[in-house]
């Protein structure tokens, strides 16, 4: 009887089709060749290679989608029971019977000369080493059995939901990174756990998944909530506290992030220095598209000219004679400079186009950048196609002495301003604090010039500790400007630009200089993304700054979440420190072939379903689910007249 | 009576966007030959309630009819073709394209192309001054005729029910009066009208019934007359203070 | 000295005539009404007025200065604020930034000061909330406390019409250009803003034009009435003079108004 009712709320339709996505799904992934590019690479080890794993979220997503219904306010809470199941298995069945039929036939036809991927080591993988009819059924018991497992999770509880699908993943994250986590126990001088948590095979062992999942799920109980309790008790604090306290947990985390690469070893300080460039430029492109709302789909231009900049100032063999052989910090001011003109020549003529023709305008501009690099008659300054070789000659010189100076201009100038405003509102004590300011600026000011050479750090572009410490450093001054600048005047011009230029004028908003200025900050941040890139690699051609690496610094900032700083580097971590960036490998090397088809995949799913972000801004997200906050006027507490 | 079946029918319809629930057991039918407004503030639900006639929204629960036939997942192109257009707030004539264009778009999805020479010339005789500009840009027209042209672009799908959707919103005195005087002309010729207002005095006064939508909900529905007595409704949506 | 001065104020659109020489004065701390029927070249002349697009011929002296021509921030800058016919808010801002970005032209802070945060920056931005506040108290209870911080569009339609002449308010301005500020607004709304309007210039001090469909609204806040057809003024003058001259009953008003 139960099994009766349970079956009658299962919609028919919804399982054929859905099981037949399913199954066309796996189908694909089975013949592009990633179940069998992946299949050597073990995850659990020795159940769950990351072949297996390509297909097994399949029925699992799918057979919980089936039974899926939304909580719909004024209606019936959805009902839980067999049925969701039932449902997630026959789904999921549906899903292995198609891909058992694609196993069916080309165990007997060969179609690798359509399909190259569909060799006769894929017939073995998907038949589990049977014969194909025996394989089949395999797979559609396996997919059915994942479905119901999918469609468990409507069954339980919220809390167990969450607990048991965060094991899940935590299993998968610690399998994945075998090599990273493997590197960062030697550091911490900890190898020997290395050897209990992985098998040979680079899998974690069953018995550590175990015991990750009991973990995982105990940690859960324990702490759910707290992180939210943390933040209301910061923002319960005073202005002032939470000032402090901010600035306590910045530099703190600025701490842990600059010791941190001396225990992350080679492979992970080159993966997130390249993540660490993607922040950059990608927290400049943020600046131009997110909080001015300028598309701009040639941004790598900026990248190029802050490349390019660095290398004729700082290379032994530049192609000219204009060969000045600087420093890299001394060349820095030059790549803003250079930055800065880029950044208003590409501005100045687009300053009156929107959308879609400022979007293919400025594509077109990153192209023209690219070819002007490369042409001949500019090879005496820029190398051709050759490029430009020996980039800051490896080395990096930080002289101390020069920044502590820089820093004392900066203190004496902020002491300076204090001063003057304590004088005006004759405010003696705070004048008092002002001239220490003063002072210590001073001080630093005269003692970093008079000793520049002291505590040089020098640092080498193949270096991967520094270089990823140099980068950090560079992040957090991005980060710190686009946040200063978002809630400021003209953070707040940008915005009204982005929202209605028309309008924004008739309030007051000069919008060329608005968009100039969008234009420069985004340049510059670019421009030292370039800058870092150059010295970090040694060597520059024109082919490092095609199409696609604007394309990818757009998807990044898209994927991370437009106008918000958490979410550039959301999804630079996600999508650079992952999948690996245009030329450079991620955490998973495995996934190097098909980086860009997951690119895309991840690109359309987040454009439907999640268009404002991973980790979104809290405008943005209102802005694209703001139909469903409008609460207060359906419920009616907005009536007019009667308040 | 009770055999009628209604042109528009919908039978206990709630929709949501996202979790929030907008329209609430909306019940409403509209019989040939009728003119029925839905009137309503804003953010009452009369938008929504446009949008589940066209198709635009699905009903989480309940039905669209139309005509007797379940409508409630048929895209709006099958809805246009089976006998309901709109006539949109602000008139959105395609500016750039002439009159005649712009009535021909409304044909669009016809399969009985050789009738449209007829019903080009009815709506001629319905207004006149459509036809002395019809090599006109339509944005180039006067409100009065830009009105005219609208109404005629939708009258040209041969609909069962003609949605209009706020005729008097921002519009000059004179204008307001004129699209009404078409509303009623139309009738008179045979078109079942809807009309989707928030000027509840000029809406009832060419209305045979009307239905009041309050936060997703219908709270009142009555003839016109009633409904311009009713002194909640004088009160909350007339205009009369007390 | 009439603080804006208009001679032969002349807009085309392609063919079209928009603006057909509109001559037009307001004195200071006056309240005129420019009524028309659609398409009479209402907007357009609040478009030209506001630097929207510059008129093709006439002259616009503001305070004895010309500004056709202007760009629209220049005008603003110059004194002259303007509301939207259909609500033209910064929606994903909240309410107080949206009047807070009005004051741009009023404030100065740049770059640097905001990445230092100097003391002045900090002053500046203290001054702009504070000016934001006292702007949305003007509108009572209606746009204050928790409203501070919800984003516009989730106002209701009439809140977001007070905003949008609250924002025009945040510029600082000495006249106020409101292009039918109770369009779609209920009847006990549309009364309550009439009220406002009034008070708007008797508390405030502004100087207002604004566009008006709604009749009893014209009557109620008018010092003086135009009438434009056609892009040219077919009338001028008090509420009672205009609401019985046939030209504009003809064109405008299609019966003669009740009268009250």
């Amino acid at each position: 009887m139960i099994e009766l009712a349970a079956t009658s709320e299962i919609d028919t339709r919804k399982v054929l089709r859905l099981g037949a996505i399913a199954g066309i799904t796996a189908v694909f992934v089975a013949a592009i060749g990633m179940v069998e590019v992946f299949d050597t690479r073990s995850v659990i080890d020795p159940v769950l290679s990351l072949g297996y794993l390509s297909l097994a979220w399949i029925p699992l997503l799918f057979g919980y989608r089936v039974t899926y219904e939304p909580v719909l306010e004024g209606m019936e809470p959805p009902r839980k029971g067999p049925h969701n199941l039932i449902g997630g298995a026959a789904a999921g069945l549906v899903g292995g019977a198609v891909l058992g039929a694609f196993l069916l036939v080309i165990d007997v036809i060969d179609i690798r000369e359509i399909l190259l991927n569909v060799t006769p080591e894929l017939v073995g993988i998907l038949g589990f080493d049977q014969s194909a009819a025996v394989g089949a059924t395999i797979l559609m018991a396996l997919g059915a059995g994942l479905g119901a497992i999918g469609g468990m999770f409507h069954v339980l509880s919220d809390r167990w939901r969450r607990a048991v699908s965060s094991a899940f993943v935590w299993v998968l994250i610690i399998g994945f990174i075998e090599l990273v986590l493997g590197n960062v126990f030697d550091g911490l001088a900890v190898g020997f756990l290395d050897d209990l948590v992985y098998s040979e095979n680079r899998g974690v062992t069953i018995g550590a998944a175990v015991v990750i999942a009991v973990v995982v799920i105990f940690m859960h109980f324990q702490f759910t909530g707290r992180a939210s309790r943390v933040r209301e008790r910061f923002q319960a604090l005073p202005e002032n506290k939470r000032r402090s306290t901010g600035f306590m947990v910045a530099t703190a985390l600025m701490a842990v992030g600059l010791l941190a690469p001396s225990v992350f070893g080679p492979f992970l300080n080159e993966v997130l220095a390249t993540v660490g460039l993607f922040m950059l430029m990608g927290l400049g492109l943020n600046v131009v598209v997110g909080f001015a709302g300028l598309l701009d789909l040639g941004y790598v231009a900026f990248f190029a000219v802050g490349a390019y900049t660095t290398a004729v100032f700082t290379s032994p063999l530049t192609p000219g004679d204009f060969s000045p052989e600087l420093a890299f910090f001394s060349a820095l001011p030059f790549v803003i400079i250079m930055a800065a003109i880029a950044g208003i020549i590409v501005g100045t003529p687009v300053i009156r186009m929107r959308g879609d023709y400022l979007a293919i305008v400025t594509l077109a501009f990153g192209e023209i950048a690219r070819l002007v690099f490369q042409a001949d008659w500019l090879k005496g300054t820029f190398g051709g196609a050759q490029g430009i070789l020996r980039i800051g000659e490896g080395m990096i010189v930080t002289l101390f002495g020069y920044v502590l100076a820089g820093v004392g201009i900066v203190v004496g100038i902020i002491g300076f301003l204090r001063w003057r405003s304590a004088r005006a509102d004759d405010d003696a004590s705070s004048a008092k604090t002002a001239g220490v300011w003063i002072g210590l600026g001073t001080v630093a000011t005269v003692a970093g010039l008079l000793f520049p050479d002291f505590a040089s750090w020098t640092v080498t572009g193949i270096d991967s500790e520094a270089v990823f410490r140099l980068v950090l450093i560079f992040v957090a001054l991005a980060a710190f400007v686009s946040w200063r600048l978002q809630d400021s005047r003209i953070g707040r011009a940008w915005m009204a630009m982005r929202e209605d230029e028309q309008v924004a004028e008739t309030m007051g908003i000069n919008v060329v200089t608005a968009k100039l200025l969008a234009f420069i900050i985004g340049a510059i941040l670019a421009a030292l993304g370039g800058a870092l890139f150059a010295v970090k690699i040694g060597t520059i051609f024109p082919s490092s700054f095609k199409i696609v690496q604007s394309i990818i610094i757009l998807v990044v900032v898209i994927v991370g979440g437009m106008g918000s700083l958490r979410g550039v580097a959301v999804g630079a971590l996600v999508l650079i420190g992952v999948l690996g960036g245009p030329t450079q490998p991620g955490m998973l090397r495995e996934f190097q072939e098909f980086k860009l088809l997951i690119y895309g995949v991840l690109l359309v799913y987040m454009m439907l379903q999640r268009p404002e972000g991973l980790a979104p801004s809290a405008r943005r997200s209102q802005e694209l689910h703001g139909d469903e906050l409008k609460q207060d006027v359906w419920l009616g507490k907005d009536q007019e007249g009667e308040d | 009576m009770t055999d009628r079946v209604p042109v528009l029918e919908f039978r206990g319809v709630n929709t949501h966007y996202g979790p929030v629930h907008i329209l609430k057991d909306v019940d409403i039918e509209i019989f040939a030959g009728e003119i029925v407004c839905l009137l309503g503030g804003n953010a009452s639900g009369k938008t929504t309630t446009l949008k589940a006639v066209l198709g635009m929204v699905t009903p989480t629960t309940g039905d669209v009819l139309l005509d007797g036939e379940v409508v409630s997942e048929a895209p709006t192109s099958y809805r246009v073709e089976h006998g309901v257009s709109m006539v949109p707030e602000n008139r959105r004539l395609f500016k750039r394209m002439t009159v005649l264009e712009n009535l021909e778009i409304g044909a669009y999805l016809r399969r009985d192309t050789e009738n449209l020479a007829d019903d080009l010339e009815q709506i001629f005789e319905l207004f006149p001054r459509v036809k002395e500009r019809l090599s006109q840009k339509a944005g180039t027209l006067s409100g009065g005729e830009q009105q005219m042209v609208a109404v005629g672009r939708a009258l040209m799908a041969k609909p069962k029910v003609l949605l209009m959707d706020e005729p008097s919103m921002g519009l000059a005195p004179v204008l307001v009066s004129q699209n009404f005087e078409i509303i009623e002309q139309i009738n008179e010729a045979g078109t079942t009208v809807f009309v989707v207002e928030q000027n509840a005095n000029m809406a009832l006064s060419i209305a045979d019934r009307g239905y009041v939508l309050q936060t997703g909900q219908i709270v009142l529905a009555d003839t016109a007359e009633n409904l311009l007595a009713d002194p909640q409704m004088r009160q909350a949506y007339l205009g009369e203070m007390d | 000295m009439a603080l804006l001065e208009i001679e032969g104020l002349t807009k085309q659109f392609g063919g079209l005539l928009a603006l057909g020489g509109v001559d037009f004065h307001i004195e200071e701390g006056e309240i005129v009404s420019v009524i028309g029927p659609n398409g009479a070249g209402k907007t357009t002349f609040f478009n030209t007025i506001s630097g929207m697009f510059p008129p093709d011929e006439g002259e616009i002296l503001f305070d004895g200065r010309d500004v056709a021509g202007l760009t629209p921030d220049q005008i603003t800058k110059r004194g002259i604020a303007r509301t939207f016919q259909n609500v033209r808010l910064f929606p994903n801002m909240t309410v107080l930034e949206n009047i807070m970005v009005a004051q741009h032209s009023r404030t100065h802070k740049g770059v640097f000061s905001a990445l230092f945060q100097t003391p002045g920056f900090r002053k500046e931005e203290q001054e702009i909330r504070d000016r934001a506040r006292d702007v949305l108290g003007f509108f009572g209870t209606r746009l204050i406390g928790y409203r501070f911080d919800q984003p516009a569009f989730m106002l209701s339609y009439a809140n977001r019409r007070r905003l949008e002449i609250a924002r025009a308010m945040g510029t600082q301005p000495r006249l106020l250009l409101l292009d039918e500020p109770t369009a779609g607004m209920n009847p006990r709304e549309t009364a309550e803003l009439t009220g406002l309007i009034r008070k708007l210039r008797d508390e405030r001090g502004f100087t207002i034009v604004v566009i008006e469909h709604e009749m009893k609204v014209v009557r109620d806040v008018s010092d003086r009435v135009v009438v434009l057809d056609h892009g040219v003024q077919i009338a001028e003058g008090s509420y009672d003079e205009v609401s019985t001259n046939e030209d504009v009953i003809e064109a405008y008003l299609g019966r003669p108004a009740e009268s009250h």
